[in-house]
């Protein structure tokens, strides 16, 4: 109780002083939440009466029907859910203001071959976007690229910091290819075209990073990618940073798994429209599998067996399931889109753990995606099942720091709550 | 028989003619009513001939009684439980409890522990304009060629056989609006159409729908122009061409007046002998189908669906409704309807719009997941649409969420306001609010039942009727209604066994 008193006061203090800043920035008591419906990792089920206890950025316990520690900011979460921050696999948060504005948008770079270029450099963690998407529980994104046959590097951020190196957990995360309809013919005529510059630029960098003396005494062979390029493959065909490849087709899912054994690649598939008539041998091979599970429909010839059960047939045959909303502005809506995985026909849990720890696990992010001892603290409190449309959410904490819930679009819904709209400044 | 006379009728008379009355609760017209149009005798043959080629079959088929459900009916009534009655396809009797004992022949459906609506109505689709494959062959949405398109209509795009219908259905829609894209101003006629399935768009037509005007404000048409170095490229230049096409519209509907006026006017009589004078036939003005598609929405036989984002463009296009007299019958899109809803709901125009979309373009950047909730908390009538073959699927979903994001925000609504944001409300803006968008007596037989409570993600349509015949059925799912998806399809999936209530089937087909 006597934290919470100096907090209080701390709070009073700060409304009525001007405290320094770093006065205001001191680290926050723990805080308990008690009394929830936690997530738990593993496959375990949620434990019905649980306690999460934050500090210093990570999570301290987690445990069912445990007292809140003395000191402790409490919050009584009877009747709510508490979640991991969630995680878009896949998105373009940060990076685009206003997609019809193409000087606002740094979604695809120009060219069909890319690998060195880093989303992080054109990442904005003061994006409108930011605090929008944080507001309905996306705690996390990988910010991906989305044109090209090789696109570049994704970053993995954490949706909270005003300075990109505050927000950014792994400037580079993973590299992309894309193989989708459309690509191939734009780049190279025809899909085994495409194949053949993909295993040309991967193989000419595994020469590469054997021969870089050679290289830069001007004494290889010429290779088909300049030497950032090179270089940012590197780690691909080494098998150390995980190359996400968009297919749709299985024919096209199998080429890619057929040049990730080749190469001995990290490979995770992306898209993945008809993953499931492939579903046992992507189990099998324990390939991480992103799919959007609101994609239903034969948008193009490469997805004509396009399901809404996807994601669910995934999950029955034992393929790890991760689910991504492929938004910028509606990166929000990553619940709805796992809610919808639930709704044709996947296990609850399951679609939780596809938007928190399976995309975490895939790309090595540790600490990342689970509620346990020694996790970074991004936790979300709902008011009921986070998939659900009437649940709203509650807190937000990143890295064991609460975000407000203030959005420039709850700033627009408080000005206009009433009309007419005073203009003296004051909403 | 009322459905097959509905037809014969429309199909006997002018194009524009065959609209019913609209006994909707509008308020007063703000203009003087604009001048008629006689449509010529060969527009008279076009209607007749446009609905002889195709037909659609009267609906037949064992009344359907659905019982022990919960049954929302969007008129602010739910009943818990209860029961529908669909005779002759048509919506007999809905009440509480179970209902009348069913006569001989009735397919009695328990639908314990499921919920029962209308129909779900989109007011805004490309289906079949835009169908998918998104191949440049199917790419029938957008005549890019003028901005000033009034003559277009979006039924001599529609591809029946587009996949996406068949998934609208399954997720609980049965009767849409088809518009033409938004590259033009006045982009041409929509079409409001049945879901079932048919050979070619005209015998889709909901039987007495009125005829609808794509229209648009803003970005678009300007953007689309500029790039082909046309007019328009400002918004300014927009509004000049809308005015610019009214101006020669009302030209047209005076002409065709006085033409009409000298047809009936008595013979001059010669004054010295008494004889009536051959003063020869009036010759009637050149037929425009464009000006004649404007003259009929100023006489106010057309519905105005006007895409419009920005509330300053908004504002814009109501001014210019009333300098040449017709009304905006809803806004589409309408992201920024929440700022000037008190004029919205006092010139009782419609806000046809996402729950939550925004920031994809400029006059989409102060779009607010509230905005329905606001429209229609100031008495505004607020409609979901999809303008998307996925979002198009999740209808009660979007109107799920607007209600939860209005009610976080301090805004009394029920389950039912969000019901009627897909169904009465939308009916309305279609002009066919007399026939469906409620569970009522005497509307058609367009009706879903639902796996559980329809504001529920989990939710999925079981049952679909269209005029009391079961167009879908979850789990009887047979061949694929589209012929391009014939030995390709696995869908709708049949939710997995273990999963609880939602996969249980209502004991369809029990005859008594």
């Amino acid at each position: 109780m006597r934290s919470l008193l100096f907090y209080a006061c701390a709070a009073l203090l700060g409304l009525s002083l001007d405290v320094p800043a770093a006065a205001q920035e001191a680290p926050p008591p723990p805080i308990a939440i008690v009394h929830a419906k936690v997530y738990v990792p593993g496959g375990k089920d949620p434990l019905p009466n649980g306690t999460v206890v934050i500090d210093k950025g990570k999570i301290v316990v987690v445990g069912d029907d445990l007292a809140p520690p003395a000191g402790a900011r409490v919050i009584d979460a009877r009747g709510k859910v508490v979640t991991p921050g969630f995680i878009d696999a896949e998105s373009q948060v940060g990076v685009v203001d206003v997609e019809e504005e193409e000087q606002t948008d740094d979604t695809d770079a120009r060219g069909d071959m890319n690998p060195a270029l880093r989303m992080v450099d054109g990442y904005n963690p003061r994006s409108a976007v930011v605090p929008i998407t944080r507001a309905e529980g996306v705690t996390s994104v990988i910010v991906a690229p989305r044109a090209g046959v090789l696109g570049g590097q994704s970053a993995f951020a954490d949706l909270a910091g005003d300075a990109v190196n505050d927000a950014i957990v792994r400037p580079v995360l993973a590299q992309y290819a894309s193989v989708a309809e459309g690509i191939a013919q734009h780049a190279a005529g025809t899909r085994g075209g495409l194949w053949n510059m993909l295993r040309e630029a991967l193989e000419d960098a595994r020469f590469y990073a054997t021969h870089r003396g050679a290289y830069d005494a001007n004494q290889v062979r010429q290779l088909s990618l300049r030497r950032a390029g090179l270089e940012a493959l590197v780690p691909v065909v080494q098998g150390n940073l995980p190359l996400v490849v968009h297919a749709h087709r299985a024919s096209d899912i199998e080429a890619a798994l057929r040049l990730a054994d080749d190469l001995k690649l990290k490979l995770v598939l992306s898209g993945a429209s008809e993953a499931w008539m492939i579903a046992d041998d992507l189990a099998r091979r324990k390939v991480p599998v992103i799919v959007d599970p609101l994609e239903d429909l034969p948008q193009r010839f490469d997805r004509l067996h396009s399901r809404s059960d996807n994601a669910a047939m995934l999950q029955r045959a034992g393929v790890r399931v991760i689910i991504a909303t492929y938004a910028s502005h509606q990166s929000r809506l990553l619940w709805q889109h796992a809610g919808n995985a639930v709704r044709t026909g996947m296990d609850h849990d399951a679609a939780i753990r596809a938007i928190t720890e399976t995309p975490a696990d895939a790309f090595g992010l540790k600490g990342y995606g689970r509620l346990e001892k020694g996790a970074v603290a991004n936790v979300v409190v709902w008011s009921g099942d986070p998939l659900q449309l009437s649940t709203r959410v509650e807190h937000v904490f990143v890295r064991g720091r609460e975000q407000s819930l203030e959005t420039r679009q709850t700033l627009l819904r408080d000005r206009y709550r009433t009309l007419p709209v005073p203009r003296d400044g004051s909403r | 028989m009322r459905l097959a006379s509905v037809v014969v009728l429309c199909a006997s008379v002018a194009v524009g003619a065959c609209l019913p009355p609209n006994n909707n609760k509008a308020p007063p017209k703000l203009a003087p009513p604009p001048a008629s149009v006689q449509t010529d005798p060969y527009a008279e043959d076009e209607a007749r001939n446009r609905l002889a080629v195709e037909v659609r079959e009267e609906p037949h088929g064992a009344p359907v009684l659905l019982q022990h459900a919960t049954v929302m009916t969007a008129t602010g009534q739910t009943y818990a439980p209860g029961y529908v009655l669909m005779e002759n396809g048509a919506i007999s009797e809905v009440g509480a409890g179970d209902g009348p004992a069913p006569k001989e022949g009735t397919v009695v459906v328990d639908a314990r522990g499921k919920f029962v609506t209308p129909g779900i109505i989109d007011p805004h689709s490309h289906m079949g304009v835009y169908p998918v494959p998104n191949t440049s062959a199917h790419d029938d949405g957008n005549e890019m060629t003028d901005p000033v398109n009034a003559g277009l209509r979006a039924e001599d795009s529609f591809w029946p056989e587009d996949p996406a219908i068949e998934r609208a259905v399954a997720g609980g829609v049965t009767t849409v609006g088809i518009l033409p894209g938004s590259a033009n101003l006045i982009g041409g006629r929509g079409v409001v159409l049945h879901l079932v399935p048919q050979r070619g768009a005209r015998s889709m037509r909901f039987p007495g729908a009125p005829e609808i005007l794509k229209m648009a404000c803003g970005e678009n048409p300007k953007r689309v122009y500029h790039e082909q170095k046309r007019a328009p490229s400002t918004r300014m230049g927009n509004l000049r061409a809308v005015r610019d096409a009214f101006v020669r519209a009302r030209k047209y509907a005076r002409e065709w007046d006085e033409y009409v006026k000298k047809q009936q006017a008595p013979k001059t009589v010669d004054p010295r002998t008494g004889a009536k004078k051959d003063d020869g036939e009036p010759k009637p003005p050149d037929r425009d189908l464009a000006l004649e598609t404007l003259a009929l929405v100023m006489r106010g036989d057309i519905l105005v669906e006007w895409h419009c984002y920005q509330a300053d463009d908004m504002l814009a296009a109501l001014q210019v409704a009333d300098e040449f007299g017709f009304r905006v019958r809803a806004f589409h899109h309408a992201l920024e309807a929440y700022k000037i809803r008190d004029v919205l709901a006092k010139k009782h125009v419609g806000v046809v719009t996402w729950d939550d979309w925004w920031g994809y373009k400029m006059e989409a950047w102060d779009g607010i997941p509230e905005n329905l909730a606001l429209v229609t908390e100031a008495g505004a009538l607020g409609i979901v649409h999809s303008d998307s073959e996925i979002w198009g699927q999740l209808l009660n979903q979007s109107a799920g969420k607007a209600l939860a994001a209005g009610r976080a925000a301090g805004v009394k609504l029920e389950e039912e306001d969000a019901l009627k944001w897909i169904t009465a409300n939308p009916a309305w803006a279609l002009g066919i609010d007399d026939q469906v968008g409620t569970l009522q007596p005497g509307k058609r037989g367009d009706v879903v039942v639902w796996s559980e409570d329809p504001f529920s993600t989990y939710a999925v349509a079981m049952l679909v009727y269209v005029d009391g015949q079961l167009v879908f059925d979850r789990m009887h799912v047979g061949a694929p209604w589209s012929d391009f998806e014939l030995g390709v399809r696995a869908m709708p999936p049949r939710p997995a066994s273990s999963e609880g209530v939602r996969t249980q089937t209502p004991n369809a087909g029990e005859t008594k």
